[in-house]
Parts: C-alpha cells; sequence; structure tokens
C-alpha cells in the first residue's frame, strides 16, 4: 500500500504545541509510506489540492490525514481523494489537535510522542483499509400505515397525495381511531367528528390508499425498502361492495342486544352492528361471539349482502417503510378499587362522558345519572387516575386529561349554567397554544378548582361522595355529587404487541414504544425503514399526532421517494465457513439485522455497523467492512510499539459520545495526562475483549473503554453489552493473576469532555499505584516461593470490585 | 405575617438544624418522601385527619421544608393509627407512615415530652408488661401525667361501667415473653 500522509499545522492550533517537522520525519520513516507533508492548513483548497496532486502524480493508494478530529473533517477529506478518483474509504485520521495540542498545552515534548504514535496507529490502520462500493438497491414505493386513528390517517394522506401507494391497516371495523368517538375538541371546542369525517372520506376515495379494515398483522419479514407483510382480514360476515351501509334494516331485526364498546358500555348495539353513523368503509358487520345465527338480518337485508359462510382471509404485501400509529387505550378504571368503577353506577369514565355528552350518542349529549336516568347536576372530575401513579405502574402523566376534563366541563357548564362542576387535579397542565387561555375560560364559567387527589368513593343514601382534601386550605372534605368521572389515564394499546414484536421495536419502561432519539429523531424508530407517530410513542393530543403522522409520512417519502436506497457499506458480513449458527449475534444485534438458518446471515440494509455481534461472535465468523479486527489490532500494535511513558494506557471510545466527549474536552482546552492513546470504535460494544487482551499483552498498563452514558447509546444496549464483556474479562483477569482494575469502563456524553479528561486523570493515578503491567504477578510468584516475605510490597491490592462500584 | 413567614421558610433549609432534621427523617422514613407532589392522597385517605391539627401530607411538607420545631409540635404525629391506607395508596410509593413513625422516633430520641408522648409511653408500657391495654388501668395513670383530660375521661368511664365494658383486672396474654423478646430486640436496635 502507497500511503502518503499529512500533517496539519492548523495555523499555531497544532505548531504551537507539536513538533510538526518532526512528525512528518516521523512519518515518512514509517512502512509503507511514500510521502509526508507538512500543511498549513490541510483542510484549505491548496491543501486539498497537495493530497490530490500525491494521488494523481505519485500513486498514492491511502491517504493519512494527521489533523483535525474525524468527526470534523472526515466527510471533507473523504470527497477530497474521491475527486482525486481514490475510493473514499481509503481514509484515515490521525486526532493530533483535539487529542494532542489542545489538551497537552503544557508538556509539548509528551505531546509530540503521542502524536507520533497517533500517526503511526493510523499508517498501521491505512495499510490495512480496503476499497468499499455503496451499493444501491431497488426499493418498494409502497407504505403500510398500520393503526387507521388520526395519526394514521394524517400519515396516509400525505403519503398518497405525495403519489406513494398506501396500504391502511385498521383492527376495527373502521377507521377514526377515538377521535371518532369523542365529542367537541379542545383547544377550540370544535366537533371532533365533523373535521375528523372529511379525512376518513377523503382517505377512503384516494385512489392510492388502500384501506384494509378489521385486519391483523401476524408477521413481517425483510427489511428497510423491502417488508413482506403477512396479515389476516377478519371476517365480517358482510360483503363490503354489496352492503349498502343503511344498517337499520338488519340491526333492526337482530334479536341480540349488548354493550356498545363504542359507547364504552353507555348504549346498547346490536350482534350486527355498524361502530359509528360516520364508519369508514359504510359497512356492516356481524360480530361472530354475539350472533347466535338466526337468519334475520339476511332475510331483511335489502341489499342481499349478508354472507355467513364468509371466511378469514390471510393477505400477503410488500411495503418499502411501515408506519406504526397504533395509538392508545384506554387505563381500566376498575383497577383503582376506591374509586368505585364497575361498581358503583354513578361513577363514570372520562370516555363515557365523551359518549354522552355527543348529540349522536347514546343520551343524546346529555350526561345523566346512569342510576337514576335524570340529567347530573352536581359533577366531579378527578384527574390522574391512572396517571402519575406508581400504584398502577404508570409514572407518567398522560398529558390530555387535564385539558380534557377542562372541556367537558366547559360543555356540561355552558348547557346548564347552574351546574355545580369541581376539578380535582394534582396539578393542572395546560402547556400547548391556547390551552393556558382555555383553563382561564373555564374558570371564569365558575368552574371550581379543587387542588387534592381524592382518595376514594363511596355510595351514599343520595348519591356518591368523594373523600378529599383541599390541600391549599388544609381541610379534609366529604362531598356528594350526582356523578364522578374518572379522567382516565392513556396506555399503550395492547393489540400493538404483535406488531412491536414482529418489527423488533424497543419500548420505554412507560411501555410505550421507544424513538430513536427522545428530541431528535420524534418519528423514527430503532430500525431502519419503520416509523412511529401519535400515541404509539406516548400521550399525545390531536394536533400533535396529526403533525406526528405527517412527520412520519415525510420521513418514509424522503426514503422511498427514489424507488432506490444508497447502503452503507461500512457493515458486518458473516464468513460462512466460519460461523457456527450459535445465533449469539442474533440477540445482541440492537437493529434485528440477523437471522440464523443454518449458518448467520446479516441483512445489509438493517445493518448499522455497531459492530457488538462482531465482539460477540465466539469464531470470529462476524466481520466489519470498516473497523476490521485486523484494522484495530494494527493501531493496538503500533500504540504498543514504543511506550513512550509510564503508565500506558490505550483507550476505545464510542464514536458518538466518548469520542465527541474527547473532542469537546479538546475545543473546551481541558487538560489531562498523554497518556492515553485513542481508539475509535463505532460502539463501546464493538471492544472485543481480544483487543483489550492484546493491549495488556503488549505492556500497556490499562485498557479504558468508554462509552455513552447508559440509557443513550446510539445502537439501544451496546454499552450494556461491553460492560457485560468488560465484567467478565475482568474476572478473568483475576484468575489469571492481573489486576481486574487494569481495565476500566466508564461512561460519557458527548457534552462531558470535563468528565473524560478527569476519567483518564484518575486511570493514571491508579495504574501509577498497580505499576508496570505483570508487577502483579512477579510479586505472586516472590509470594510463592518465599511466603509471608513479601506481604507488606502489596500495600496498593484491594478488594477488585471496589473500581467497578465506582465506575458502573 | 405571611411576609415573615414567606422569609422564615427560606430560613429553615439554610440552618443547620433544619437540615439535619430534614436528612434524619428521610433517612428515617425513605428516600422517596423527597418525592412528595403533595396531592392530598395521604390525607384524604386518613381515618383520623379530622382529628388532626396538620395533616400528614402537612407533617411530609414540614419535614421537607426542614421546619423541625412545627413538625415536632403537631398533635397528628400520635393521632396516626397505623392503618397504613396513606402507604397503599401514595402515587410516589411514599410511606407517609414512616414518615410519622420517624417523627415519633426523633421525638423520642431526644427526649421531649408532652401529654400525647407519654400516653404513648403509657400505652407501649402497658403492652410490654402484659401484652394488651387494660382501659382502667390506662385511665387511672394517664390522669396523673395530665390531670386536665381527666374530666371527659370519667364521664366516658361512667357510661361504659354498667355496660361492662371495663375489666377490672388486668391479666397477661399467653406467650408474654415473646412480646418482651420483641421489644428487647427493637430497644436494642
Amino acid at each position: 500500500m502507497r500511503i502518503g500522509v499529512y500533517v496539519c499545522h492548523c495555523g499555531l492550533n497544532i505548531a504551537s504545541v507539536l513538533d510538526v517537522e518532526e512528525l512528518r520525519r516521523f512519518a515518512e520513516s514509517l512502512p509503507g509510506v511514500v510521502v509526508a507533508r507538512d500543511l498549513q492548513f490541510t483542510c484549505s483548497d491548496a491543501g486539498q489540492d497537495a493530497i490530490k496532486n500525491d494521488i494523481k502524480e505519485l500513486g498514492v493508494e491511502a491517504v493519512v490525514v494527521s489533523a483535525c478530529s474525524p468527526r470534523l473533517h472526515e466527510p471533507t477529506f473523504r470527497r477530497t481523494i474521491s475527486e482525486a478518483g481514490l475510493n473514499q474509504y481509503m481514509l484515515e485520521m490521525a486526532n493530533i489537535r483535539e487529542q494532542c495540542s489542545w489538551v497537552h498545552m503544557e508538556e509539548p515534548a509528551l505531546a509530540t510522542q503521542k502524536a507520533k504514535d497517533l500517526i503511526a496507529m493510523a499508517v498501521a490502520k491505512a495499510s490495512l483499509l480496503q476499497p468499499l462500493e455503496s451499493e444501491t438497491m431497488p426499493v418498494s414505493r409502497d407504505v403500510l400505515v398500520v393503526g387507521g386513528g388520526v395519526a394514521g390517517i394524517s400519515a396516509a394522506l400525505d403519503l398518497a397525495n405525495a403519489g406513494l401507494r398506501v396500504y391502511l391497516l385498521e383492527r376495527k371495523p373502521t377507521i377514526g381511531g377515538y377521535m371518532a368517538l369523542l365529542t367537541d375538541v379542545f383547544p377550540t371546542n370544535d366537533c371532533s367528528i365533523c373535521v375528523l369525517a372529511p379525512k376518513m372520506a377523503e382517505a377512503l376515495a384516494h385512489p392510492l390508499i388502500n384501506i384494509m379494515t378489521y385486519s391483523e398483522i401476524l408477521s413481517i419479514d425483510g427489511s428497510v425498502g423491502r417488508f413482506t407483510v403477512s396479515g389476516v382480514r377478519k371476517a365480517r360476515y358482510v360483503d363490503e361492495s354489496a352492503c349498502k351501509g343503511c344498517i337499520g334494516e338488519c340491526a333492526g331485526v337482530c334479536p341480540v342486544e349488548m354493550p356498545n364498546e363504542y359507547d364504552f358500555s353507555i348504549g346498547k348495539r346490536k350482534a350486527i352492528y355498524m361502530a359509528i353513523p360516520q364508519s369508514v368503509p359504510l359497512v356492516a358487520c356481524i360480530d361472530e361471539n354475539a350472533c347466535i345465527g338466526c337468519g334475520r338480518c339476511e332475510e331483511a337485508c335489502p341489499a342481499d349482502a349478508i354472507r355467513y359462510d364468509q371466511q378469514d382471509q390471510e393477505f400477503r404485501l410488500d411495503a418499502g417503510a411501515i408506519v406504526v400509529a397504533t395509538g392508545w387505550q384506554p387505563f381500566d378504571a376498575k383497577r383503582k378499587e376506591e374509586f368505585g368503577f364497575g361498581r358503583l353506577r354513578d361513577v363514570l369514565t372520562t370516555l363515557q362522558v365523551e359518549r354522552m355528552l355527543n348529540a349522536a350518542g347514546p343520551t343524546g349529549g346529555e350526561v345523566v345519572r346512569p342510576s337514576t336516568g335524570e340529567v347530573a347536576r352536581s359533577i366531579a372530575f378527578l384527574q390522574c387516575v391512572g396517571s402519575r401513579d406508581q400504584t398502577v405502574g404508570n409514572l407518567y402523566c398522560s398529558r390530555i386529561c387535564c385539558m380534557a376534563s377542562l372541556k367537558n366541563s366547559q360543555l356540561i357548564k355552558e348547557k346548564y349554567p347552574d351546574a355545580d362542576i369541581s376539578i380535582h387535579y394534582i396539578d393542572m397542565r395546560a402547556g400547548g397554544e391556547g390551552y393556558e387561555e382555555f383553563y382561564l375560560r373555564a374558570q371564569r364559567l365558575g368552574i371550581r378548582f379543587v387542588r387534592g387527589r381524592a382518595s376514594s368513593v363511596e355510595q351514599g343514601e343520595d348519591g356518591v361522595y368523594l373523600h378529599y382534601e383541599d390541600t391549599f386550605l388544609g381541610r379534609s372534605v366529604r362531598k356528594r355529587y350526582d356523578i364522578v368521572v374518572l379522567s382516565i389515564g392513556l396506555e399503550p394499546d395492547s393489540g400493538a404487541d404483535v406488531i412491536g414484536n414482529v418489527l423488533g421495536l424497543a419500548r420505554r419502561p412507560d411501555r410505550f414504544f421507544e424513538i430513536a432519539h427522545p428530541k431528535m429523531r420524534p418519528v423514527e424508530a430503532h430500525i431502519d425503514g419503520v416509523f412511529i407517530a401519535g400515541c404509539a410513542s406516548g400521550p399525545k393530543e390531536i394536533q400533535v399526532s396529526i403533525a406526528q403522522g405527517s412527520a412520519a409520512a415525510s420521513k418514509a417519502m424522503q426514503l422511498l421517494i427514489k424507488g432506490e436506497l444508497d447502503l452503507d457499506p461500512t457493515v458486518a458480513y458473516v464468513d460462512q465457513d466460519r460461523c457456527i449458527g450459535c445465533k449469539l449475534c442474533v440477540d445482541t444485534c440492537p437493529s434485528k439485522a440477523i437471522s440464523v438458518k443454518g449458518t448467520a446471515l446479516v441483512e445489509e440494509a438493517r445493518c448499522k455497523g455497531c459492530g457488538t455481534c462482531a465482539a460477540a461472535c465466539p469464531t470470529d465468523a462476524i466481520k466489519m467492512r470498516l473497523f476490521t479486527d485486523e484494522q484495530i489490532m494494527a493501531q493496538v500494535e503500533a500504540a504498543t510499539a514504543v511506550k513512550g511513558e509510564y503508565p500506558f494506557i490505550v483507550a476505545f471510545l464510542c464514536n458518538w459520545c466518548s469520542y465527541a466527549g474527547a473532542d469537546l474536552a479538546g475545543t473546551s482546552r481541558i487538560q489531562y495526562p498523554t497518556n492515553a492513546r485513542i481508539i475509535r470504535v463505532m460502539c463501546a460494544g464493538r471492544v472485543d475483549p481480544s483487543f483489550i487482551l492484546e493491549a495488556l499483552r503488549r505492556g500497556a498498563e490499562g485498557v479504558l473503554v468508554m462509552g455513552c452514558r447508559i440509557g443513550e447509546c446510539h445502537y439501544v444496549k451496546g454499552n450494556l453489552q461491553a460492560l457485560q464483556r468488560v465484567q467478565v474479562l475482568r474476572s478473568v483477569l483475576e484468575k489469571a493473576g492481573l489486576d481486574p482494575r487494569r481495565v476500566r469502563i466508564a461512561w460519557c456524553a458527548a457534552s462531558e469532555g470535563d468528565i473524560l479528561a478527569r476519567t483518564v486523570k484518575e486511570f493514571v493515578e491508579e495504574l501509577k499505584d498497580l505499576g508496570p503491567v505483570g508487577t502483579e504477578l512477579m510479586q505472586a510468584a516472590d509470594q510463592a516461593i518465599r511466603p509471608g516475605l513479601t506481604d507488606k510490597a502489596d500495600p496498593n491490592k484491594k478488594p477488585p470490585n471496589g473500581a467497578e462500584q465506582k465506575e458502573a | 405575617m405571611a411576609e415573615t413567614e414567606a422569609i422564615g421558610s427560606g430560613h429553615h433549609m439554610t440552618n443547620q438544624t433544619g437540615r439535619e432534621f430534614r436528612d434524619l427523617a428521610i433517612r428515617l422514613a425513605g428516600d422517596e418522601v423527597k418525592t412528595c407532589i403533595q396531592c392530598g392522597t395521604c390525607s384524604s385517605s386518613c381515618s383520623t385527619a379530622h382529628l388532626m391539627d396538620a395533616s400528614i401530607r402537612k407533617l411530609v411538607q414540614l419535614v421537607l421544608e426542614g421546619r423541625k420545631e412545627e413538625a415536632m409540635a403537631c398533635e397528628s404525629i400520635w393521632l396516626c393509627t397505623s392503618c397504613l391506607l396513606c402507604t397503599v395508596r401514595c402515587p410516589r410509593g411514599i410511606r407517609p407512615k414512616a414518615v410519622v413513625s420517624a417523627l415519633r422516633q426523633i421525638f423520642e430520641q431526644e427526649g421531649r415530652r408532652n401529654k400525647d408522648q407519654a400516653f404513648e409511653r403509657l400505652f407501649m408500657d402497658q403492652i410490654k408488661s402484659c401484652g394488651r391495654i387494660s382501659e382502667f388501668m390506662l385511665s387511672a395513670v394517664y390522669p396523673l401525667k395530665n390531670p386536665l383530660s381527666t374530666v371527659p375521661i370519667m364521664e366516658m368511664g361512667i357510661e361504659l361501667m354498667p355496660k361492662g365494658k371495663i375489666a377490672w383486672q388486668i391479666s397477661c396474654i399467653e406467650g408474654i415473653s415473646e412480646i418482651r423478646r420483641i421489644f428487647e430486640e427493637m430497644d436494642s436496635q
């Protein structure tokens, strides 16, 4: 390999501390190096031209830029060399600015020695670089949207309007979701179905949207660009194309009456029914669990649409991307026994009141006392039922319930100004455009606000009695109401478990689907090509769900609009001859990219190149195309070739957080000891124990592994896997007689340059105490020969778990 | 007055006694106490809230604010019946009952005295010696410590006596040695 090395002065940023000419001469002496130059500003046009010239004139095949962080200028120099005709992956950078000149300003000699090591490491890696080609893959431009609520409908419409075909899959017999069941909605108090129904109709009429109701997913195979989905369309025993949606004829004669789940059991429905009058598609459905098969509906149907012999139908479809908009389910109020729901007739839930307030609902728009049928005149709303409550396992705020109760109380108060309405709250949460004003409006209407969470509801002679403390007055109260409304929280829909499992979606501790980054990537899943919108990723208002539906649609469009996908070549692949099919890699992979049929296979479109699988593979059958085992071993070897200072540390830092933290220590000029030689890996999970052992074998006093903070890994749990491996390795070292403290693992965010610096400093101090690597072996040997004599020579030996506690 | 109190509240957390009191109470009652949102579930669940001068919710806040003397002066500390409804229902997983126990413990450890504490002590002494309470002995001895309480107790006693609700003698339960062992273990801790 003909290698060119370019040592940058970066003005005085590097040159004022490091001896650049010395570095250049050193680089020139390294094996494979055909040219070494020092450049004022390598990233300037002049600097880049120098590199291009050498590629053309001297036949340079791999380039080492010894300058700033690759996180800053790697893209720049990749472009430079590819413009000169070299493969863009034939580049390696030695970070002698952020890791040397800016952090060792008072130690020019040691810093220059460290820079030499970094250059030697980069050259060693460069000599093993391989050209990598980005391949393109044709993709399906169809999108599967799972969930026909308002988020799913929004996503479907935006996608279809952009020209992509959409399958809109819904488990219920109609699309519309919970929004279709609500009465007026906050903060404008406009009618929910009036604004939603046109969207539902538009989706039905759209030539590019295929609405599949009463359908469920069974399995999903494949990966981004080419998912294969199979599912089942349940029999509704009604011919969809024949049914005219008149419903009165068939339901009118049906003898089976049952609580209507679309009214949350306030009203009744028949065994043949339509969920809501505005159902899309406008088709009846027979509830097979309720139907007694009397045949009357078949006789009554004027369109001959009843089909008792209809069967569930399996379907398969291909999609390039999937939008998961599976929504939420209401908290089961029966779980809060002290409030009496399901036991006391006059205790209701928000959703039941929504249906009562709905003019087309079971009570024709009146909020009534179920026990008497009279209009309720005194109503208490209890907030946070099933939210912010550790006793039911829901620590989170459900976000919409305060506003929903404000709205429902306003609607009642407008109709019955003398109604006695109180809202019992812990904290009123009205964050959103027009929300605080909405709160103010409720106060002006005369609704009472009682700060205090009620403790229990009991039945009295003349009504239900509420126990609460008015915490502002410090007074315990027992008060009678006509009805008590439980403001139930939102939970993730249990029906989404199937899609969550088949796609391998991660869940947060609150059980909602986890998005790729809690701030920066609000609608992306950890799995490429999968997007999450609406309440599937946590409770949300209608407006936010719509925005997320559109955002997810836009992300899916960006992905598929070209009809082909550029595949990142820096992924894992399997050496089929070595693989023993043990499946260790399958569980390790955060992207679910590996499957094993005999031997393992990496689905390259899914792989994100973290390399955790390669570290886990017991036979080294999984290999990375970049950051290969050989390249990293070569870096370790080059790093430890001279060992110009003591104690000597080899450090493995993950690209996203800890390497970035080291960069920040540089830009912040945080000074720390020169002892560590840093090797960049994509994830701490990439660090194979053999890298660590090799570093120790070659005489490093200690090895440092750093990753993102727990819970912040860019590959979900790579840092945890690194932790596990290091812990095992430590116990192995101990058995072999080496002090386990020689291997340290720590976490550092990209914003924590100070923590990185402190970690290195502490480690250096600790290693000084431990002495050169192997000291402990000699002591042990000594002790074996002359027992008792060397006891006092071992004052630093502490119990090995002392170190772990400090870091883990 | 409200103004000075507001200023005073800041003062409690800056003075050392206040901080030490807070830290000790939290150590005894559990770290979750810090997460209290003052929702009132505990106090509205409390079976003796109507008798209390400060609700159990307020006791928690006094602890968090380090307002030691105010907390120590609350009768509520001695009115808790340990029914644990507060602890079962607290949405933050706090044990408000443990806060009460912590306050009782601090009170005792500091050798403080008041009529409620005296009652508590008599009560516990009887349990220790006989394994049960004798209404007669309790109402005979307690007025010695707190003469003002005599009159209402006598009235009630006169009503109860003809109904045979008051036992004149106190006899030990079986296995009293077990009870004493429990007390010894608790004392040694």
